[in-house]
């Protein structure tokens, strides 16, 4: 019961953080905006269509968007809301994660590869190198959240009777931040990459999908809702076990942090230069480490007190 | 007497060999191979499912010290992925070589065929002697047949370079080796490894444990002794380098952890974990990053070998620190994952390894930038590569996730339990990255080589390699496919052959081990089942709609050709900007002019060599070089001067002599 309630909220939080991005950018501008259920009529539309395939590509190009949503699938099925219960918990939970996701990136980057194209092959080395840096600043979060809580699984991390204590705040806003910065990255939003720029040479995720289309990339697109849900819910998570952490608050609060911030960032910041990016995504591993330091530190103290 | 009748073996393997028809010398050494390998691994799944060591042999020496050999849990482990390797390798060889029996004197077919069986069973020989001087000569055994097998094109120019700076290096190890050992000997009167725990145990441990960490070091290729690897494998036929890179770099592990098994008290136990914990961290890092930048296949591959002993190493350092600071379950997560990771790495590189032979030998370059589209021509090889380069990789559901599972679980739980947790952390960092950067070498790899168009005629023309060369690429296959979706089963091998390391009965160790990688195998199972779920519904909507086929969209770019496909380099270009002073840019040829409005033809190579490729090459070789031109003065070639330097001799000698000195 309390796992299926759990999917149910992944699944919610993964819709409506797109039209909570776009409503926010909209009033940004000031403007009205389209409908909020938009980019779900859009997806209908998309799976009623037929395909168009290259002629260079193989039988990888075809599967490559099954293996993208089937990894974000079981990669979401870990994430704890709040107190509820995830349907995959298990010690190193973390780890598979990290891997599950890693296997859709890798379907994708080599289904662009098969494309032949100058183009997906510049994106595909972009994603590859950008995802192959986030990796460290990821498991130095998981590992902050083990170093604080002394469990190594998600939904044991997430335990309301496991909480940290009260003086590991500081660490776990920290990450909060940190997490915020690996959902920007991982989702393609500014200042990392820009989802509506019109040039394909800037472009990084965008670039990858250009000859998908109809159902493939509908597949592709609710793939990346489900990745940039399940990094908010972590985000969430982790803010909320600084005072409640129920799913009452973990699950409007990880739609409001993800919408809210990259909705203000697109609306107010200018996209990096590509050779920046690295810089960025190094800062964000940093400032894990810099989590992971203090929470040590901390727990020193404790364990001399 | 052990090496008597070894050499009476060897005769009887060679004289077989050599008596066989062209045609037939592959099956003999496949038979002699397969009867030698099933037989001692009947021996080691005994002993892996008792648990109580074997005595193999026990022969009167006329060297100092026992000459016995015996079959421990952590013998019985290697000798089923030595056994395993070396036959996959034997069979593969039988269609490689298919092509080469025509021009090659079928003594030179036979002189290769012996050394591989040489090679296989002297492996054998390394991991089940009790150490010592049969040990020793076991492992020389190994290296002067693989010697030869590299020479096996010896016609080439690099070939013979390879193999002789090859041989130099292993010659370097070995010294160290025998130094290890001679110590070892005059201070316990043993030279077994058992002799090992009670010298560490007594003095300083730190000289003889760095001295066996460079000897076995040099083999395993760890940084920065590695420099062989790259320069040996592209040259070596591929079953050869599948059958050093999967099998023969796993001695100089073997080594390393015999040796670190010795270790006892918590302070040596700590120092000597944090300094494998660096050296695995440097190791795999420093592969990574080569590997990401390489533009031979062989080569690319090669790195990636240095990559995964940094990661066993990692698990190993990880093992040491845990068993140091009392925490078991850290302790058993790091030595399962470094030995499982060890079996899977013997089982995907050596499937990478036949890849690449069949690329090598359909399309005659392993060059990342001559190739292209390959999997529509070789559509076998490019599926067998895909799931070597996936597990590689770490992804699931393939078994390169549940070794390196166990060793990040060694970690957390070191995290979680507050020890060693600073060493930890920076295991799990390198760790994490070296995870990020293995998937961009290989989808560099994989994308260039068999995704997107051709880049050369030789890639449009290949064809699909031999059956018999698939079938042996089966074997590895089946190991990937076996450990990635029942990790809990085969982990259950890797706690057993743990027992020389960790006090925990396996019993004990299945029990703390299995509740996670039961859950592992059932996510792996899921995402199966969701993958396959999706792709049906996927072909099910798309049925009686329309679906095309169009050119690959060219951004409004009318005319686009192969050439302007991203290559291997330009790929990689983006992490060469990060690390840029780890290699050296090599470039020939010239640049287009200025004012060439119509360009003509250019030919430009870009070649990265490892910055450090030449450190035991470069300086004392100079050294000697120099030396020898200042003795080069005393040969002047006057009858006159030699008389001189004879008289000064004999004054010398008088001299020390009359001083007492002589």
């Amino acid at each position: 019961m309390m796992t299926a309630l759990n999917t149910l909220f992944l699944l919610l939080v993964a819709l409506a953080v797109p039209g909570v991005i776009n409503r926010v950018r909209a009033r940004l501008a000031g403007r009205r905006g389209i409908r909020f259920l938009q980019h779900l009529y859009d997806l209908r539309l998309r799976l009623r269509k037929g395909a168009v395939y290259s002629r260079t590509t193989t039988a990888l190009f075809r599967t490559a968007p099954s293996v993208y949503l089937g990894a974000a699938i079981v990669a979401a099925l870990m994430i704890p809301v709040g107190d509820l219960r995830p349907l995959l918990a298990f010690e190193g939970d973390v780890v598979c994660l990290a891997y599950v996701l890693a296997l859709g990136r890798f379907a994708l980057i080599l289904a662009a590869m098969d494309t032949g194209s100058a183009f997906e092959g510049m994106g595909a080395s972009r994603e590859a190198l950008y995802g192959a840096l986030v990796e460290p600043a990821l498991m130095l979060a998981a590992g902050t959240l083990a170093l604080a809580t002394g469990c190594t699984s998600f939904a044991r991390m997430f335990d309301p009777a496991a909480l940290p204590g009260t003086q590991f705040a500081v660490v776990l806003l920290l990450l909060t931040y940190v997490l915020v910065k690996i959902v920007i990255t991982e989702s393609g939003r500014v200042p990392v990459d820009d989802p509506r720029t019109h040039l394909e040479l800037t472009m990084i995720h965008e670039v990858m999908c250009l000859d998908y289309c109809g159902v493939d990339l509908a597949m592709i697109q609710l793939a990346g809702w489900l990745k940039t849900a399940l990094f908010s819910l972590l985000a969430a998570d982790t803010l909320a076990a600084t005072c409640c952490l129920h799913w009452w608050a973990a699950a409007p609060l990880a739609v409001a942090l993800t919408g809210i911030s990259v909705g203000v960032v697109e609306s107010t910041q200018a996209r990096n230069k590509l050779a920046r990016n690295t810089t960025y995504i190094l800062t964000v591993a940093a400032l894990a480490a810099l989590a992971f330091f203090t929470g040590y530190l901390l727990r020193l103290n404790i364990g001399l007190a | 007497m052990l090496f008597l009748y070894t050499l009476l073996i060897l005769t009887v393997v060679a004289a077989a060999i050599f008596a066989a028809p062209p045609k037939a010398k592959a099956w003999t050494a496949l038979t002699i191979t397969a009867a030698a390998g099933i037989a001692l691994a009947t021996r080691a799944a005994e002993v892996l499912a008792a648990g109580h060591p074997v005595r193999l042999w026990n022969t009167v020496s006329p060297l100092p010290g026992p000459d016995t050999g015996s079959m421990d849990s952590l013998s019985a482990f290697f000798v089923l992925l030595i056994v395993l390797g070396a036959i996959a390798a034997t069979l593969y060889s039988r269609g490689y070589l298919a092509h080469a029996l025509a021009h090659k004197s079928p003594a030179h077919v036979s002189l290769h065929y012996t050394s591989l069986v040489v090679m296989s069973l002297s492996m054998l020989g390394v991991v089940t002697s009790d150490g010592g001087f049969s040990f020793l000569f076991f492992w020389e055994l190994m290296t002067v047949a693989s010697f030869l097998l590299i020479l096996f094109d010896a016609e080439r120019r690099e070939v013979r370079r390879a193999a002789l700076s090859y041989l130099i290096m292993m010659h370097v190890g070995f010294v160290l080796l025998v130094v290890g050992f001679v110590r070892l000997h005059a201070a316990t009167g043993s030279a077994s490894f058992a002799a090992l725990a009670p010298m560490f145990a007594e003095g300083p441990f730190l000289p003889l444990f760095l001295v066996f960490l460079a000897g076995f070091g040099m083999k395993a290729g760890l940084f920065p002794m590695h420099v062989w690897l790259p320069e040996a494998h592209p040259a070596a036929p591929s079953h050869v380098s599948a059958l050093m890179s999967g099998v023969m770099i796993k001695t100089g592990v073997y080594g390393i952890l015999r040796v670190a098994a010795a270790l006892g008290d918590a302070a040596s136990l700590r120092t000597a974990g944090l300094i494998v914990l660096a050296a695995g961290i440097a190791t795999g890092l420093w592969g990574v990053i080569l590997a990401a930048s390489q533009n031979d296949v062989k080569r690319l591959l090669a790195y990636s070998s240095i990559e995964n002993v940094g990661v066993i190493l990692i698990g190993l350092g990880i093992a040491l620190l845990g068993k140091a600071a009392g925490n078991h379950t850290m302790a058993l997560c790091g030595i399962a994952g470094a030995l499982l990771h060890t079996l899977n790495h013997s089982f995907f590189k050596t499937l990478l390894f036949m890849g690449a032979g069949n690329v090598l030998t359909q399309t005659r370059t392993t060059s990342l930038d001559a190739l292209g589209g390959v999997a529509k021509q070789m559509p076998l090889t490019a599926l067998l590569f895909l799931v070597g380069a996936a597990a590689i990789c770490a992804l699931p559901p393939l078994n390169g996730l549940v070794s390196e599972l166990l060793i990040y679980m060694g970690m957390f739980r070191g995290i979680a339990a507050g020890s060693e947790t600073l060493a930890a952390a920076a295991g799990l960092t390198a760790l994490a990255l070296i995870g990020g950067i293995v998937v961009l070498a290989f989808a560099k790899l994989y994308g260039t080589v068999f995704l997107g168009s051709p880049r050369t005629p030789e890639a449009v023309e290949a064809t699909e390699a031999d059956n018999v060369r698939i079938a042996a690429m089966a074997l590895p296959l089946a190991g990937i496919l076996f450990v990635g979706l029942f990790p809990a089963t085969a982990a259950g091998l890797a706690t057993r052959a743990a027992g020389f390391f960790v006090a925990t009965p396996a019993v004990a160790a299945d029990y703390l081990l299995s509740p996670t990688l039961e859950a592992a195998g059932r996510t792996a199972w899921l995402l199966v089942a969701v993958v396959a779920l999706l792709a049906w519904l996927r072909r099910r909507t798309l049925r009686g709609r329309k679906v095309e086929q169009g050119p690959t969209w060219g951004c409004g770019f009318t005319a686009p050709n192969v050439r302007m496909q991203y290559t291997g380099e330009s790929f990689s270009e983006g992490l060469q900007s990060i690390v840029p002073s780890l290699t050296r840019q090599d470039g020939e040829g010239d640049a287009v002019g200025k004012n060439e409005i119509f360009p003509s033809a250019h030919g430009f190579e870009i070649r990265r060599k490892d910055r450090i490729d030449n450190l035991f090459a470069a300086w004392w070789v100079e050294l000697l070089r120099q030396m020898n031109r200042r003795a080069m003065r005393l040969r002047t070639g006057k009858i006159n001067h030699y008389l001189l330097f004879a008289l000064a001799f004999l004054g010398l000698v008088f001299l020390l002599s009359i001083l007492n000195l002589l």
